[in-house]
């Protein structure tokens, strides 16, 4: 039915540190179809941030390694030079980043920071590029658009800001939108807006769009699916009702649990996932949860749990010791 | 930003008003009798006493220096008792000379060290960078005489090229290829001293400038390397290379007064140490009072551009 937009097959992302080599996405397999929306979630350092920018082609250019694959609308990201790369930039996929209080060009206008895209990627005319700047601004729900078309970056709030760079990652219509915490740095009613204004776009343009983050009340209402990161590994892939209520990993239940919720009943204690994120640099041989996991055993340690598929499609998880599936139960 | 400018216009004024007094009063610390120094030591105590009431050195020191900021502001410096001729005609006469060398080295300079740091900022570490930090390092600690020493035996003395010697000055009116010639290698020396300073200075924001978030949101739309160095990375970083070309014109005078001394170049560095040397002190009065001034609004210009190019500096 619907056509496939995005394919990744073993991406792996590893960094050349001075302290060695550090595995940062370790071999990245999954699909994504036209108009879907899939979201990625993990801790920070589990490696989400990465491979968003891995898949974009937009790791740094200097002491990185990718292997693998990732191949967008037929275009083989991986391995492509940063000039073929300059190619799908804005028109197939476009990003938006984490923090718009330090994405944006301090020194440039905004509007000037819009109408480039469309000059340089659309050849469009002076005048065009500034009509269409306005109605971007205008779209991405900005008050009065022709005045804050001369604004700087430091004249907007930090919730303007992001629907400035939503604009600009919007003005070429690319298939794709990766969305890297868009609303990590804003205040928590601003969140609800950029994210249903992300909703609204997403329909309105047909894109579709990944949603990195690391809060699964982000996730939860939409994305159709989601995938679960662990050190830099899917650890658990599903639809989005699998993953929240039928999960098999260990890990995405304690980060379930993590998660604050508004019926949680006040003054109960919130709870944490003991330890901490593993140093991907001394990765052991075994599930790298493993050490923070109450269900580990011998066998964890030792050994890699491959994905596993389950009876619902598309759902896998990577446990040796899953937990008992609740399908079924009510 | 009208608010800003007002203050600093303000400031602008404060300080040139010290400078004056410091001008002023530079006369009062000398050793000496002026009305010695006018009439020689053989005159009467008389007409020393006549000559000191017509010069109106009997008055308060405030009248005095008042009477002198009246004449200074229409221009007139005063005339020197040494040469007999108008002080601020012959400022007039040397500073062409002192703008012309700054502005030849400045375009020289700004025109390399730009596109070095830019190079050397793309791949820090990199061969290109490893050279050209390695030459700035070695252009930095050869102070200006030397070079203009070694550039006038290479260029003037081993390979004959006119007016390039010492003493060969060409004015700009009676030949510019000749004028330009004879300033030539002096600029040149100027240039080198600042393109280190800017190089450096500039490479080392634009290699923090490459590092932000913005930029990889620029390269994300797609644009290219060469529109991201100009237009996203050269803009930010340019603050301090501003600042610092700002305080080093005014010490670029200073080099510049040596490498005119060293080719006889009659620009203001020249006129001030003939002046120096002969005891002309009003004309040293005048040329310290031009210079100060002159730093002090370049100063203020580079400042004002840095406003233009970083608006969130004068917005607070």
């Amino acid at each position: 039915m619907s056509e496939r937009l995005l394919e990744v097959r073993d991406l792996a992302t590893t960094f050349a540190t001075a302290g060695g080599p550090l595995p940062a996405v370790g071999g990245v397999s999954f699909d994504l179809d036209q108009n879907e929306t899939l979201g990625i979630v993990g801790e920070s350092g589990s490696g989400k941030t990465v491979l968003s920018r891995t898949i974009m082609g937009l790791q740094p250019r200097t002491n990185v390694t990718v292997s693998g694959s990732a191949r967008l609308n037929g275009f083989e990201v991986v391995g492509a030079s940063e000039e073929a790369k300059r190619s799908i930039w804005g028109t197939e996929v476009a990003m938006v980043f984490q923090d718009p209080m330090t994405s944006l060009n301090p020194v440039m206008r905004i509007g000037k920071q819009i109408d480039e895209v469309l000059r340089v990627r659309l050849g469009m005319d002076k005048v065009a590029a500034k009509a269409r700047a306005i109605e971007l601004l205008e779209l991405v729900g900005i008050p009065s658009p022709v005045e804050r078309y001369r604004a700087y970056p430091g004249q907007l709030s930090g919730g303007m800001r992001q629907r400035v760079v939503i604009a600009t990652a919007l003005a070429c219509s690319p298939k794709l939108l990766m969305a890297d915490e868009p609303t990590t740095g804003l205040d928590v009613t601003i969140q609800a807006q950029i994210l249903n204004l992300l909703d609204r776009l997403k329909s309105q343009m047909q894109m579709s769009v990944i949603l990195v983050t690391h809060d699964l009340g982000v996730v939860a209402t939409r994305t159709s699916r989601i995938i679960v990161m662990y050190a830099g590994r899917i650890v658990e892939t599903g639809s989005t009702r699998d993953v929240f209520q039928h999960h098999r990993m260990p890990y995405t239940r304690a980060l379930l649990e993590s998660s604050p919720k508004v019926a949680n009943r006040s003054h109960t204690r919130l709870q944490a996932i003991p330890g901490r994120p593993p140093n991907l640099m001394k990765l052991t041989a075994g599930c790298a949860f493993a050490p923070r996991c109450a269900y580990a055993t011998e066998r964890c340690h030792r050994e890699r749990p491959e994905l596993t598929v389950t009876e619902s499609p598309g759902h896998a998880y990577a446990c040796w010791n899953p937990l008992p599936t609740t399908r079924g139960v009510s | 930003m009208a608010r800003y400018l007002t203050r600093r216009v303000v400031m602008l004024v404060g300080i040139v008003f010290v400078i004056s007094v410091g001008a002023f009063y530079l006369i009062h610390l000398l050793p000496g009798d002026p009305a010695v120094v006018i009439l020689g030591t053989g005159d009467s105590p008389q007409n020393r006493a006549i000559l000191f009431k017509e010069l109106g050195l009997n008055k308060p020191i405030w009248d005095q220096y008042f009477i002198w900021m009246r004449n200074v502001v229409h221009g007139n410096l005063g005339t020197s008792f040494i040469s007999q001729t108008s002080v601020a005609g012959t400022i007039r006469a040397a500073l062409p000379i002192d703008l012309e060398l700054i502005v030849l080295s400045q375009i020289l300079a700004f025109a390399t060290a730009i596109p070095a740091a830019m190079r050397s900022a793309r791949k820090p570490d990199g061969p290109l960078d490893r050279v050209l930090g390695a030459t700035s390092f070695t252009l930095l600690s050869i102070p200006p005489f030397i070079i203009i020493v070694l550039l006038v035996l290479l260029v003037a003395i081993k390979l004959q090229i006119p007016h390039t010697g010492p003493s060969s000055y060409v004015s700009l009116t009676s030949d510019w290829l000749g004028n330009l010639e004879s300033l030539a290698l002096p600029a040149f020396t100027l240039a080198i001293a600042s393109f280190v300073v800017y190089y450096r200075v500039l490479r080392s924001d634009l290699i923090a400038t490459l590092q932000e978030e913005f930029i990889t949101l620029a390269r994300s739309k797609g644009l290219s390397s060469r529109r991201i160095m100009w237009r996203h990375a050269f803009r930010p970083s340019s603050v301090a290379l501003l600042g610092t070309a700002g305080v080093n014109i005014g010490g670029l005078l200073a080099s510049g007064f040596v490498v005119q001394y060293l080719l006889a170049i009659p620009g203001l560095g020249y006129t001030l140490i003939a002046a120096i040397a002969q005891s002309d002190y009003l004309l040293v009065q005048g040329i310290v009072l031009v210079v100060s001034v002159g730093v002090i609004v370049i100063n203020f210009l580079f400042d004002f551009i840095i406003n233009l190019v970083d608006p969130r500096i004068s917005r607070e």
